[in-house]
């Protein structure tokens, strides 16, 4: 078997992604999690532990370094470490996304939640099981998932939308709210950045495999060329 | 090794095999020494033969020819040649000069003739080397008591003089000079017909000659040529350059006539038959030589868009030269110590002039040796082996200046 | 062979339908290939595959070897070399080679030179062509005290920049060099193709190199040779590109199996 070693190593960068998008992703339910539980001590903790994945983050990309210098990859195997390179990160982000959700919950303190939790669970969930779907979808090269996910973003787009326009309701009907809205705003916020990185992981498959880099647009991109066109 | 370290399946043999090595070691080193041995002892039996005692009696006491207190071996030339007027009949004298005027004698010429002629010193025994370290008194005692009137003299029979006198019949007086000269004068024709065409064809064969049945037969036949006896050269050359080509190597298309000849016998037919015999040597080692050039420089030549010809001229025969040059010492030196062949073309036995002109009566070196080995006298043997040492010197100083020019070619590259 | 002024033709050497036979056995089957003008062409693949002997192609240095012929045609500016009344010693003059193992003639540095110019009939001011030779060849400064000294006396490096200077000295259109710095240590194969870098802008090169890396870091063009012409051990050119999309993303599975390493 030829280039068992470079094989080997490859093999072991795809679980060490692996690896780094799990700790992405439960640092995001968990975050969350806290937040609808308002434990100050838990976000805390959370906090700290965004330290573990931007080391993870670097780990890997040392290693990736390393082998696009001494094992000279072309073709495929250049465009699946170069990829790795933008994935890590992207998951890097991702889990600042956590901690930022992490970071407002300390900052509420005792302030209770403007209102119960409920359409911001979902949409971690959501995003978390993209996540997922998508670092399945890059370890195995699997085009047809990678092309095909990128349009379930626009549920977690739609459940922001929501979101915000209950926020705007409350705020409107009492302005000393303005400030607890803004936090669950801004929580939201980052789920729905959370999900859009997933297409970017997406996009980075396909060039894997194709060669092609090309964007994966959302209903909300073709809505802004449309309305474009008609200008 | 203090610990044996044996691999499994494998035997502990290493002493055994160094001792089989050195077994062979000492049988190659045997066979040189053996070599050697024979090549000391060749040399030690010429050098034996080549100095000695001589007993000679003279008819004519020499110290009776002198003149004024001036002996015969410091006389002038007009001296000896008056003595010689005066001693020998009219007729005698008549016959020398007509066979070569005694205005055109050298003074050694006519000091031979002197002793020739009027002293004639009879050798009555020889002596090697040997025999004489060992036995001088003994030889002494007996030359006292058995031949009282003779002269006891050591000698070597190489000295300077051997070299610069000509042939003669008798020995005390006798040199090779003419032999050196004929030697020579053959080589010189050998190398002017030989090499230009030997290297010649050996470029056309290895490099512009295709690889089809008729060049295959080619090299063929001169593959064989060269292990070919060389009395059938001698044979050849009789048939061909003495008498066919009679008209050209006697010079008579070129009004060059040799007077004493006249006929093909010559220096020339001598030189064109050793110069054939050594053809095809010449050819196989200059087609080696330039087979060694490597092809990286050939390709290079032809790469930047060279010819042929210029490929061959500037590059594979300058780098070649050395090889073609060991060649070609390689034929001298066999051409040299060829007898046969000139035996059967027609080398004099006795002539006493030197070769001046292609067109000359000849002798050799080896032939000369030939001629002497085979008198009964016992001194004969004496100046054969005087006569081989110089065959030898001649052998070894061709070879080393050609040496020479090929360390000085190869070291120019 | 004219001496047009060619500055119209983008393309200086095109193969079509290119066979190459040693006796009746075909070596390399059915070539196309185009070499742009004032660019790097690499050609590469797995030993054996016969890329060496497509580039002897190019200058007619294939006929050195006994028994070869071609079918087809190798143009050079629109004239095939190989037509009847074309001379290959010309085609030589025009089409330089360097090649694997450095090999300057046995003379000096001057010479090797300045005897390449004479044979081409060059009555001008030889030591001007010569330092400008050398200098074009990235080897003056280190040579210029010792021009009188064998050129074997160099380094390996240095016998091939020589031979480089030697065959640009008779200013040629198109230097093919066969994996010239296979022979030498990396600095001297970096020298080398920094100088590939630096004669494109003069000349055309065509580069026959086993080394990915090289072929990749020096090249614009580059030919992909493997054994799958016609007949069990014919070479063809499997596929022609850019050098960036060959070593990106190459069309053909079996291009991408060899520049990854995969192959065999």
């Amino acid at each position: 078997m030829v280039r068992k070693t470079f094989e080997s190593e490859i093999q072991q960068v795809k679980d060490d992604v692996l690896i780094l998008g799990s700790m992405v992703e439960k640092a995001l339910l968990d975050s969350v999690e806290a937040l609808k539980k308002r434990d100050i001590k838990a976000a805390e903790k959370l906090f700290l532990e965004d330290r573990e994945i931007n080391k993870k983050r670097f780990e890997i990309e040392n290693h990736l370094m390393v082998l696009i210098a001494t094992q000279q990859p072309m073709a495929h195997d250049l465009r699946l470490l170069a990829s790795c390179m933008e994935i890590i990160s992207e998951l890097e982000r991702m889990g600042d996304y956590a901690k930022g959700i992490s970071n407002i919950n300390i900052r509420m303190g005792d302030i209770p939640l403007l209102k119960p939790l409920i359409d911001v669970p979902r949409m971690a969930q959501k995003g978390v099981d993209m996540l997922h779907r998508s670092l399945t979808a890059f370890v195995n090269e699997d085009v047809e998932t990678a092309q095909s996910l990128p349009v379930e973003d626009d549920e977690v787009d739609a459940l922001y939308n929501q979101i915000y326009r209950e926020l705007m309701t409350f705020v409107i009907a009492d302005p000393k709210t303005i400030e607890r809205a803004n936090w669950l705003l801004w929580v939201a916020h980052n789920l729905e950045r959370f999900a859009d990185r997933v297409t970017n992981i997406c996009e980075r498959t396909v060039f894997i495999v194709t060669g092609e880099m090309t964007e994966i647009k959302s209903t909300d991109d073709e809505f802004w060329e449309q309305r474009k066109h008609e200008e | 090794m203090k610990e044996k370290m044996v691999v499994q399946g494998f035997a502990d043999n290493v002493d055994a095999r160094n001792r089989k090595a050195m077994i062979w070691h000492v049988l190659f080193q045997a066979s040189t020494i053996v070599g050697i041995i024979a090549l000391i002892a060749l040399m030690l039996n010429i050098i034996n033969g080549a100095f000695g005692y001589v007993a000679y009696e003279a008819r004519v006491d020499p110290d009776t020819l002198a003149v004024d207190g001036t002996s015969i071996e410091d006389q002038s030339k007009e001296q000896l040649v008056s003595l010689l007027q005066a001693t020998l009949s009219r007729g005698a004298y008549n016959t020398l000069d007509k066979a070569k005027s005694f205005a055109d004698r050298s003074r050694e010429e006519v000091y031979q003739l002197v002793v020739e002629r009027i002293v004639k010193p009879q050798v009555v025994q020889v002596w090697n080397l040997w025999q004489s370290l060992t036995q001088a008194d003994a030889i002494r005692a007996t030359v006292a008591q058995d031949h009282p009137e003779a002269e006891l003299e050591f000698v070597s029979w190489l000295n300077a003089d051997f070299v610069r006198r000509p042939q003669t019949s008798e020995s005390l007086t006798a040199g090779v000079r003419t032999a050196i000269l004929g030697s020579l004068w053959t080589i010189l024709f050998t190398i002017l017909l030989a090499f230009p065409i030997g290297v010649g064809a050996a470029i056309y064969l290895e490099e512009y000659a295709s690889d089809n049945w008729l060049n295959r037969i080619i090299q063929t036949n001169i593959n064989n040529l060269a292990g070919v006896p060389s009395i059938i050269y001698g044979i050849l050359g009789l048939a061909i350059f003495v008498r066919t080509l009679e008209p050209l190597t006697s010079g008579e298309v070129f009004g060059l006539v040799d007077p004493s000849t006249a006929n093909g016998r010559t220096v020339l037919s001598a030189g064109l038959t050793l110069g054939l015999l050594v053809l095809p040597i010449i050819i196989i080692n200059a087609q080696e030589a330039i087979r060694a050039v490597p092809r990286s420089l050939r390709n290079a030549s032809f790469g930047v868009g060279a010819t042929k010809w210029q490929t061959v001229w500037s590059h594979v025969l300058p780098t070649a030269l050395p090889g073609i040059l060991t060649g070609t010492i390689l034929a001298v030196s066999r051409a040299i110590g060829e007898t046969a062949p000139l035996v059967v073309v027609g080398a004099s036995t006795a002539i006493s002039f030197d070769p001046n002109s292609p067109f000359s009566k000849f002798t050799t070196l080896p032939i000369q040796i030939y001629q002497w080995t085979s008198r009964p006298q016992d001194e004969f043997r004496s100046l054969a082996a005087a006569a081989i040492l110089v065959l030898l010197v001649l052998l070894l100083s061709l070879n080393a200046s050609a040496i020479l020019i090929r360390n000085r070619f190869s070291r120019r590259m | 062979m004219t001496a047009n002024n060619h500055s119209d033709h983008q393309y200086v050497m095109e193969t079509h339908d290119l066979d190459i036979y040693y006796g009746s056995f075909k070596a390399v089957t059915d070539v196309n290939m185009k070499v742009e003008r004032n660019k790097v062409t690499a050609i590469i693949g797995p030993s054996g595959c016969g890329k060496s002997t497509l580039l002897r192609a190019f200058n007619r240095m294939n006929e050195l070897y006994a028994g070869t012929s071609i079918k087809g045609q190798v143009m050079f500016y629109g004239e095939d070399i190989y037509a009847r009344d074309v001379d290959p010693v010309e085609v030589r003059y025009r089409i330089g080679m360097v090649f694997q193992k450095p090999n300057p003639f046995p003379k000096s540095i001057y010479e090797n030179i300045a005897w390449t110019a004479r044979i081409h009939g060059y009555k001008g001011k030889m030591d001007e062509l010569v330092e400008g030779a050398l200098k074009q060849a990235a080897l003056w400064d280190e040579v210029k005290d010792k021009l009188h000294q064998s050129g074997l006396s160099l380094s390996g490096g240095q016998q091939q920049r020589l031979c480089i200077a030697r065959a640009i000295s008779i200013k040629p259109e198109v230097i093919l060099m066969d994996e010239p710095a296979s022979a030498l240590d990396p600095i001297a194969t970096l020298k080398i193709e920094e100088l590939m870098q630096e004669l494109k802008k003069q000349y055309t090169i065509v580069i026959v190199t086993h080394n990915m890396q090289q072929a990749a870091r020096a090249s614009d063009y580059t030919a992909m040779m493997m054994l799958s012409g016609e007949g069990e051990r014919s070479g063809t050119v499997i596929e022609f590109d850019v050098t960036n999309r060959i070593f990106t993303n190459p069309k053909d599975k079996r291009t991408e199996d060899y520049v990854t390493g995969r192959f065999g």
